[in-house]
């Protein structure tokens, strides 16, 4: 069966989620949330939505589920998570800079630095 | 209904408290995480310990699940006869033993039978690999779904320009069926870009190889560029040395917010791999009349 064609949405800070779209999307509870939040290992959005204070950009979302994954999968109690979820958005930030360094490295570029006492006329290997 | 030895599934004696418990399935857990480990059967491993753990962590389960008593492992049994009363059916056909363990204390039945209350569907993640033109122009492509308990389906996907490397789309509502009433889940997709055999992106940037024979490098040239949108020309000043880059303006990716990234030309230079008799006539003379030293800087750097 096929559906009809939909349009997706961004999983970046264009984007906002409520806690408890969040807390649905990771398999944590709206207080358990509001403890991560606590804890430092989740930021809030200054812009408040009518209601509920507690905003998030859509950016931590992948973080998050994997981060409530693998509190399931392990057992873990949510400091732990806490800590998790800070080397989560850590890797995510560095597979972000690697990719953009790999950008910029060329495919034909010039010879690289060559180290230790070899000569400069060295024969072609 | 089969038994499962639960107990054997974590390799943990039967009197084990639920500390022991606890620290055997996470060794298993560390184990066979398909995170961490690749081997083949791992998933499957992994689920059958975590199965095991669901229920020897629970007091409640736990409790009932002792009932049974020690059985040989895949052995069909049938339930003590008060089980109907408490897990409120007659039937337990094509009950799953975890699935009827997981209700108890839930005050309902296990999967198969009556349940009140509306539950949330299913999430699903899904990989996607599009090309750099797709991600720029936008794309619209078929996600096969597996595992819906309805069967495979299959979702017609458009993502609209923008996406980069990495990025994560969410699709509301497209994941499993809600129960009773509850809402549908949702689909996440993580998008990764092919291979270009000439661009490479760094989020809504491009970069590219530019080779410049030496004397268009020193004498400034207007050379052609490929680009997303077709070939352009790009105005190499005089004096351009290896390793610079050349931006483009607006040419990269298209963004999703009506910009685009820029295009940037990382300039090489390459000599000609054999020279003609009058080629290496001028080179020779160049080489005799230049005062240009490209190791000087190198040189000084040594000796301070």
């Amino acid at each position: 069966m096929t559906a009809p064609p939909l349009e997706v949405g961004w999983l970046d800070a264009r984007e906002t989620v409520t806690r408890i779209e969040l807390a649905q999307a990771c398999g944590l509870s709206e207080a358990e949330i509001a403890e991560l939040v606590d804890y430092g290992a989740l930021c809030t959005l200054p812009a408040a939505a009518a209601g509920d204070p507690l905003v998030f950009s859509a950016e931590c979302l992948p973080a998050m589920r994997r981060a409530g994954r693998l509190r399931r999968d392990f057992d873990l109690d949510l400091f732990s998570v806490a800590l998790l979820l800070g080397y989560l958005q850590r890797i995510d930030q560095l597979e972000r800079q690697l990719r953009s360094l790999q950008a910029h490295v060329p495919f034909h570029g010039p010879a690289s630095h060559r180290e230790g006492p070899q000569p400069w006329r060295e024969p072609h290997g | 209904m089969k038994y499962k030895d639960y107990y054997a599934a974590l390799g943990v004696p039967r009197e084990a408290d639920a500390e022991q418990i606890k620290r055997a399935y996470r060794k298993l857990a560390r184990e066979h995480h398909p995170d961490v480990s690749a081997a083949p059967e791992a998933e499957a491993r992994f689920k059958e310990v975590a199965e095991a753990y669901q229920t020897l962590r629970d007091p409640q389960r736990r409790a009932a699940y002792d009932e049974l008593g020690r059985r040989p492992a895949g052995q069909e049994f049938a339930p003590p006869p008060q089980w109907a009363r408490e897990f409120g059916t007659g039937s337990f056909e094509d009950v799953d033993l975890a699935d009827l363990l997981a209700s108890l204390g839930r005050g309902h039945p296990a999967r198969g039978a009556h349940h009140p209350g509306p539950g949330r569907g299913r999430d699903y993640e899904s990989g996607v690999r599009i090309s750099l033109e797709q991600a720029h122009r936008g794309t619209t492509l078929n996600l096969q779904l597996d595992g819906d308990p309805g069967g495979a389906r299959t979702l017609e996907v458009t993502i609209p320009p923008g996406a980069s490397e990495g990025q994560k789309l969410r699709l509301r509502g497209r994941g499993g069926a809600g129960r009773r009433g509850g809402a549908a889940g949702d689909i996440y997709l993580h998008v990764t870009l092919a291979p270009h055999p000439v661009f490479r992106p760094d989020g809504h940037d491009l970069h590219l190889d530019l080779a410049l024979a030496p004397w268009e490098a020193a004498l400034g040239a207007e050379v052609e560029v490929p680009t997303l949108d077709g070939p352009v020309l790009l105005t190499v000043p005089p004096g351009t040395r290896a390793g610079r880059k050349l931006r483009l303006r607006g040419r990269g990716l298209a963004d999703g917010r009506g910009g685009r990234g820029d295009l940037y030309a990382l300039v090489h230079v390459d000599v000609p791999g054999t020279l003609t008799e009058r080629e290496r006539e001028l080179f020779r003379e160049l080489a005799a009349v230049s005062r240009f030293d490209p190791r000087a800087s190198a040189a000084k750097e040594g000796m301070s």
